[in-house]
């Protein structure tokens, strides 16, 4: 049995739908669980109270990661079938920098405001409006912004290739600098906690 | 719940996902659709013409709202709804600090959210999009994109603390 | 052993199980790249079960039925293919094979001027894991021979009549003509093949995928 088995045929796009409805539900439940549907937790991040959000996405990464790897490496999944989204080194850092600073002005990002629109939050309703409407304006505006928009296209490029290193050594170095920050937040987070007398 | 064992909960689905459907997850995409979808219902000729919504349009065969990541977000907004019953942590409210007026805090959000919708459309992707998934994948531009938003937020967190306090 | 791990926190057992983990896919190789596995056994079986090809005449019925549930592929040059393909048809040379964006269910028939080029092809794909592909056998010099210029009989019996009407209808149908047996032994010369453009009334299937047509797929991202 081989995948993505979409890929191969498994099941049709309908089905596809379904599923993408079912872990839809997985990745709403996860980001309300790991208490994602508040801002004032997504924040405390920014304000190094709480690192949960840095714990949170860098476990869920190296997990999804090393399941990766293994199943490619056993012949179970064919990783050049996974969809992988090309390079634009210019827009996607500046974009990254625009979404931070968006983020830590509305409080949430994206997916947790859909998360949090969920849990009755009426601030992450109103930044989901915020988000159609600025889609809007984007396209709106897109004429002026595609130029920028289309600039470093490049392929679709992972990180042992751009930088010749072996797949599994950048797996090994991923995992190790996740566990290091996860050290270091608990540190930061027990000291602040100790400074602030909390 | 520990952030450790909820993350390894999310990198399970999304690891799920990618086995499934050859695909990670998303969010900012879904929300592109919707406004493809809804320009093409007010203004058809319009959305045609505007080259960024009307990579979302396809051909027409099918509507533009039947596209994978819709479905997904709306699935993300039953789970969290699913979750949030069960933890007793649904509750209408405005996430604000005490001394804070629930206008202003709700005109960040909605400032916020725009600028959300500018970033993620200039890098494909948001948070779910292109850091989960595409960090899990070791994707350059990804991690890139992931590290940008840290510093993004870092950097301008100290202005807009007052919504918390 | 067992106790010290026991005795650690679970954040702390998860940080050793990812360490583990980690340290050991410092060997993973997750893109085999250009390495396929053939199963030998399998395509023994295809192949002995003639499931591997597909009859000139039977395309040839297909395509005037218009049926929509398969891909028809040439496998030659831009030139070659502008000068006669078979209708229906598309363009896609060897080298782009893998890069068409095919599904893997797809049923996809291959063919070439002699029909070495398509069992090339389907031998890389099948390895690659695509399950419907065919070739058509014999490639266009069996399709010339037996749909666009077939041989009929010059004193039929009542059965040959009936098979030598189909013949020349199918060979109406894709701008050829028929050809006399006797013609044939005595060693005529081969007849040109029709032109492309009076073969326009046939369109190519569309496909069920979209596969090869990105211009018409929603765009794929987060």
């Amino acid at each position: 049995m081989m995948a993505p088995f979409f890929k191969y045929g498994m099941f049709g796009d309908e089905t596809s739908l379904v599923v993408a409805f079912l872990i839809g539900i997985g990745f709403g439940f996860f980001l309300e669980r790991a208490g994602f549907g508040s801002a004032r937790k997504l924040m405390a991040q920014f304000y190094l109270t709480d690192l949960a959000v840095f714990k949170v996405m860098f476990t869920a990464i190296v997990t999804a990661m090393l399941g990766l790897t293994y199943l490619a490496w056993m012949g179970w999944l064919d990783l050049s079938l996974v969809y992988l989204v090309p390079t634009y080194l210019a827009p996607q850092v500046v974009g990254g920098l625009i979404l931070g600073v968006g983020f830590v002005t509305g409080g949430y990002c994206p997916g947790t405001s859909v998360a949090a629109t969920a849990t009755g939050r009426v601030d992450g309703l109103v930044s989901v409006l915020g988000i159609l409407v600025g889609t809007f304006a984007f396209a709106e505006l897109f004429p002026f912004v595609k130029g920028f928009y289309l600039s470093g296209a490049g392929e679709a490029m992972t990180m042992p290739r751009a930088f010749g290193v072996p797949y599994g050594l950048v797996v090994f170095a991923v995992v190790l600098m996740a566990l290091a920050g996860f050290y270091g937040a608990g540190l930061l987070e027990k000291r602040l906690a100790a400074g602030s007398g909390e | 719940m520990n952030p450790y064992l909820a993350g390894i909960g999310l990198g399970l689905v999304l690891l799920a996902s990618f086995v499934l459907v050859g695909r990670g997850l998303g969010a900012s995409g879904a929300f592109n659709s919707v406004i493809a979808w809804a320009v093409d219902a007010v203004a058809p000729a319009h959305a045609r013409n505007n080259e960024f919504l009307a990579g979302y349009l396809g051909d027409g065969s099918a509507s533009t709202l039947k596209s994978w990541l819709v479905f997904e977000v709306i699935g993300v907004f039953a789970g969290a709804m699913l979750s949030g019953l069960l933890a007793g942590r649904t509750k209408v409210m405005t996430e604000k600090g005490p001394r804070v007026s629930v206008r202003a805090r709700l005109a960040m959000a909605f400032a916020g959210g725009m600028l959300m919708a500018f970033g993620a459309a200039l890098a494909r992707g948001c948070t779910s999009g292109q850091a989960l998934t595409g960090g899990a994948l070791l994707n350059l531009g990804s991690w890139a994109f992931m590290m940008m938003v840290f510093a993004g937020a870092y950097a301008v967190a100290y202005f807009v603390r007052w919504q918390w306090r | 052993m067992r106790r010290w791990i026991l005795m650690l926190t679970l954040n702390q057992q998860l940080a050793l199980g990812a360490v583990a983990l980690g340290a050991i896919a410092i060997f993973a190789v997750p893109y085999p790249g250009s390495t396929v596995t053939l199963d030998a056994r399998e395509f023994a079986l295809v192949i002995g079960r003639e499931a591997d090809h597909v009859d000139a005449p039977e395309l040839a019925s297909w395509i005037i039925e218009s049926r929509a549930d398969y891909r028809l592929i040439d496998l030659r040059g831009e030139a070659e293919f502008a000068q006669y393909h078979i209708p229906a048809a598309i363009n896609v040379p060897m080298a782009n094979l893998t890069e068409a964006g095919f599904g893997r269910q797809e049923k996809l028939v291959f063919y070439s001027d002699d029909g070495v080029r398509a069992a090339q092809a389907w031998m890389l794909l099948k390895a690659r894991g695509y399950k419907g592909v065919y070739m058509l056998k014999g490639g266009l010099d069996e399709w010339k021979d037996q749909v666009v210029f077939p041989v009929v009989a010059d004193n039929p019996t009542p059965d040959e009549r009936m098979r030598d009407e189909r013949a020349r209808s199918v060979s109406a149908f894709f701008g050829g003509q028929p050809r006399s047996a006797s013609a044939v032994a005595a060693g005529a010369p081969g007849l040109a093949m029709p032109t492309v453009s009076a073969l326009s009334k046939v369109a190519a299937p569309a496909s069920p995928t979209g596969g090869a047509k990105p211009a018409t797929k929603k765009r794929e991202g987060c």
